[in-house]
């Protein structure tokens, strides 16, 4: 194949769009089934999300009247552009290690603002009070967790001994030390706030603000919006799997193990969400910066001093 | 039915509306979409903006006060769409059907509207959360 | 104070009540005229310094009534001020908002409601019938007949 076509593939098919699409789907199914196996009753079934997504594929898009239509319309689009490109790229480094380039981990961490990103301008175009109250609260809670997770990128790097690119780190499993297992943790709650899983979804906040940064979107725009939400729940997850726990490997043994990893993840993710009330978006910044940005310089500290002395489980 | 009314059949979103009522019709819907009865298996999710909804469960008698609101919630309401009228009172005002300010049944205002609106009816004073279950897979499944 | 001190102060307004009935241990009325209800509702609220609670309108055949329900919450006993409005084709009576804030919404339901004008009424808007209700037509007065109007 050309490298164009290539690429293509890459991005359309897998590990892209239609990958990433189902998988995501299938991950969100489950998040929803061990969510009422929890709660004592018996949940979806399997194909549901996709019913979902077909559902409001047929249903007619609402503009407001006062709304930017432009930027209303193209923010899902960012939004999930930004999703697509991310898992494309954790999918190459996986599978296609000679293709990747150094520094794809700065990409990475860019292409994770996108969709949030996309959401506070699509939410503030919508002329809506409610949208605005979600756009305010989602703009502090960007700013409160962009800082630790940048913060726990760099733990890793240190541990790593300096390296940039995504294939490189991924050889390493920087949790199994101390100040790899803070950073895991703090990181793990980062990708929480960004997909907008209770404790952190007050910006999409049902019972105070009528769905708030949505609030206005239907029918095909809404489905693209769900849609990237259940992309993000298998683009970030991978991203926590290829930084801190090893990556996913090119044979089939660990393929299947770090499939077990990414699972891991999600179980992970599905526990915080199930045994969480929402928290107020100051706790939530407080929590971010002092909490997290605390225990992130304790980590990178005793990451330094591990690389210099020599000293692996610091 | 058209291909579009076919989908929401599988995945129908809930808002809920109350243009008046005694609360009691109210209280029944919210147990209804609680862990207990578990509407999740039929796909049925609450959601909190009309523009997300496919079926509106309208509650109450129509006051003079709702009327105007409930007719501009039908209309953010993404079509096609289904209305499940809720309960005596709104089926056909029950025992106020005297009240001064009292402008009609659910369905009266909604044609005003909408002449060729979906509307399905659950009587019951109030009715109970299983009756509204059955109420709503009966009416989805004839979609 | 205890009931019975209670009682005795209310001997103070004597004058201005045409009689205090106590229907049960824990509730009294104090029957009066609407020109002297201001008064009443001024001394049971400062002097005894019972709390607010809210407010009544009947159409009674013979007049209007209008009743300020305050508490005096040390003893648990419910007075009620009790004003007859004999004018019933131009009901008016002096409105306590002036003192009692919270006072402001019942005073204005009942005027939507019942028709009764409350003199220097800080706020008097609309409340509960709709916006384009017609003006002057009370619905809960005994003699509107149960039409609809709108």
């Amino acid at each position: 194949m050309t490298s164009q076509l290539q690429i293509l593939f890459w991005i359309l098919v897998f590990p892209g769009f239609v990958f990433t699409a189902v998988l995501g789907l299938l991950a969100s199914w489950l998040v929803r089934k061990v969510s009422a196996l929890v709660q004592y009753r018996i949940g979806p079934p399997f194909f549901q999300p996709f019913r979902d997504i077909r559902k409001l594929l047929s249903k007619e898009v609402l503009i407001p009247q006062e709304a930017n239509k432009w930027v209303f319309i193209a923010a899902p689009l960012v939004g999930m552009a930004g999703v697509l490109l991310l898992s494309t790229l954790l999918g190459v480094t996986a599978f296609w290690p000679k293709a990747t380039f150094v520094g794809d981990i700065i990409v990475a961490i860019y292409l994770m603002v996108l969709p949030s990103l996309a959401l506070i301008l699509g939410s503030s175009a919508s002329a809506s009070p409610h949208a605005a109250v979600g756009t305010a609260r989602e703009m502090k809670l960007v700013l409160g967790y962009e800082l630790p997770l940048v913060l726990a990128v760099i733990v890793v790097i240190i541990k790593s001994g300096g390296a940039l690119g995504l294939a490189a780190i991924s050889e390493n499993t920087p949790v199994a030390s101390i100040s790899g297992a803070i950073a895991f943790l703090v990181c793990l709650l980062c990708i929480h706030a960004k997909i907008g899983y209770v404790p952190f979804d007050m910006a999409e906040a049902e019972t105070e603000l009528g769905s708030g940064v949505l609030m206005e979107y239907s029918g095909g725009l809404l489905a693209l919006w769900n849609l990237t939400s259940a992309m993000m729940l298998v683009a970030l997850p991978m991203f926590l799997v290829m930084v801190f726990l090893g990556g996913i490997g090119t044979t089939a043994g660990s393929i299947s193990i770090g499939l077990l990893k990414y699972v891991l993840v999600v179980v992970l993710i599905i526990l915080i969400k199930n045994t969480n009330p929402r928290v107020r978006i100051d706790q939530a910044m407080r929590f971010f910066w002092i909490w997290c940005g605390l225990a992130l310089i304790a980590a990178i500290v005793l990451a330094t001093a591990g690389n210099i002395y020599g000293i692996g489980w610091l | 039915m058209s291909l579009s009314a076919k989908a929401v059949k599988k995945s129908p979103w809930v808002f809920h509306v109350n243009t008046g009522a005694c609360n009691n019709c109210d209280i029944e819907i919210v147990d209804l979409l609680t862990p207990r009865f578990d509407v999740e298996r039929f796909g049925i999710k609450l959601v909190g903006s009309p523009r997300h909804a496919d079926a509106l469960l309208v509650t109450g008698v129509v006051t003079a006060q709702a009327a105007p609101r409930l007719k501009e919630v039908y209309n953010q309401t993404a079509k096609p769409c289904v209305v499940f009228v809720i309960g005596a009172c709104a089926c056909g005002t029950g025992i106020f059907h005297t009240g001064y300010h009292v402008v009609g049944p659910v369905d009266k205002i909604i044609k005003e509207v909408d002449p060729n609106a979906i509307i399905a009816y659950v009587p019951g004073c109030p009715p109970k959360p299983e009756a509204i279950i059955s109420g709503v897979v009966k009416a989805l499944s004839i979609l | 104070m205890d009931r019975v001190q209670l009682i005795e102060s209310l001997a103070k307004i004597k004058n201005e009540l045409i009689k205090v009935e106590k229907t049960t241990d824990s509730r009294l009325y104090l029957v009066c005229e609407s020109l002297n209800a201001y008064k009443v509702s001024n001394f049971i609220f400062k002097t005894l310094g019972c709390r607010f609670v809210t407010a009544t309108a009947i159409d009674s055949f013979h007049y209007y009534e209008v009743l300020y329900h305050f508490s005096h919450d040390q003893t648990g006993t419910v007075l009620t001020v009790k004003a007859l409005i004999r004018d019933r084709g131009n009901p008016s009576i002096e409105s306590i908002a002036q003192f009692i804030p919270g006072a402001q919404w019942i005073e204005r339901e009942m005027h939507d409601l019942m028709g009764i004008e409350f003199r220097n009424h800080p706020d008097m808007r609309r409340l509960i019938l709709a916006d384009d209700w017609p003006q002057g037509v009370y619905p809960l007065r005994k003699k509107t007949k149960d039409e609809k109007v709108s």
